[in-house]
């Protein structure tokens, strides 16, 4: 799958582009990140602007996420009813839908560029919870723009490295998630072993 | 069967987190040093120029090295390419790389089609 996509950018530019990421962003487990590196490299040979190639990223991005939000909200409550009583009941499910709509912004910014692979769960999860749609709109824009240009950027600067550049950066998202998860451990085990 | 008390399982899951915060910070190290490293490996999805611009060569060299006139708009994946010359990929993989070691241009490693992804 990763060599097709990849050999249909080679070929076809910025429509590939555009119709990748957009169904990756609505949950399909594609190469975005890698995908948007060679499109940087592309910029920098000169197949397509640099403006177009951030701007097509971005649309497609939003795109999918409004998706995947819309998926959420409208068809996810379906879902909770279905599925609550696996996920914890409806106590805990309502703690963490206040939980999305308290850190919904941030959590919407942050996954679109940092913690990427979590990004389609909470667009999902953002519409389940009902998180405003012009907020999440908002830090989606934000957040995808930022992430676009950062990514494109990047694989113009290394256009020659685009494989290297693309495992370091793979290994360096995992290494936030990984801290992140030991921030929330540590803090429930300290709130836990401190507990009176 | 007991079941582990929550703690322990706290305790071992805060363990594996830590631990995966090293392992990929190392990892990411070695790969970001490896941005130094002259040339990247050809893979099936790369187009002749491409492979040219990574490896600093003109593409005009590549083309001939396979049998092809230079096309500036010709950006098909050797995999494409092999299946027009009726040849297996490999054969094509190697005439590119022959041309670039005749440019000077060694590589680390040459992926085979499909091969481990990075």
């Amino acid at each position: 799958m990763r060599e097709q996509i990849l050999a249909a950018l080679s070929q076809y530019g910025s429509p590939a582009l555009f119709a990748v990421v957009t169904i990756a962003s609505i949950g399909v487990p594609l190469p975005v990140n890698l995908l948007l590196i060679v499109t940087g490299s592309l910029v920098a040979q000169g197949v397509m602007p640099l403006w177009l190639a951030i701007a097509l990223a971005s649309a497609g991005s939003i795109l999918g996420d409004q998706i995947g939000y819309a998926i959420g909200r409208w068809g996810g409550t379906a879902l909770v009813s279905r599925f609550g009583g696996m996920l914890g009941g409806p106590e805990r499910l309502a703690k963490a839908e206040a939980h999305a709509r308290r850190w919904g912004g941030p959590g919407v910014f942050f996954t679109r560029w940092l913690v990427t692979p979590l990004g389609s769960v909470i667009n999902f999860t953002s519409g389940i919870s009902e998180y405003p749609w012009m907020h999440f709109l908002l830090w989606d824009v934000l957040g995808e723009t930022l992430g676009a240009a950062l990514y494109i950027v990047l694989g113009r600067i290394f256009s020659d490295r685009v494989l290297a550049l693309d495992a370091a950066l793979g290994d360096f998202t995992w290494m936030i998630l990984a801290l992140l998860a030991a921030v929330v451990l540590g803090w429930l085990l300290w709130s836990r072993l401190h507990r009176p | 069967m007991q079941r582990p008390p929550r703690l322990l399982i706290l305790v071992v899951a805060f363990g594996v987190a830590i631990a995966g915060t090293f392992i990929f910070a190392f990892k990411a190290g070695r790969h970001a040093r490896g941005l130094h490293v002259e040339n990247e490996p050809i893979r099936p999805w790369m187009s002749v120029p491409f492979i040219a611009h990574t490896h600093h060569v003109p593409a005009a060299a590549l083309y001939h090295a396979i049998g092809l006139e230079p096309e500036p708009h010709d950006r098909r994946p050797l995999k494409a390419i092999a299946r027009q010359q009726h040849r297996p990929l490999e054969d094509l993989v190697r005439d590119l790389e022959r041309a670039l070691a005749s440019a000077g241009h060694t590589h680390p490693a040459i992926e085979p089609p499909g091969g481990p992804a990075p």
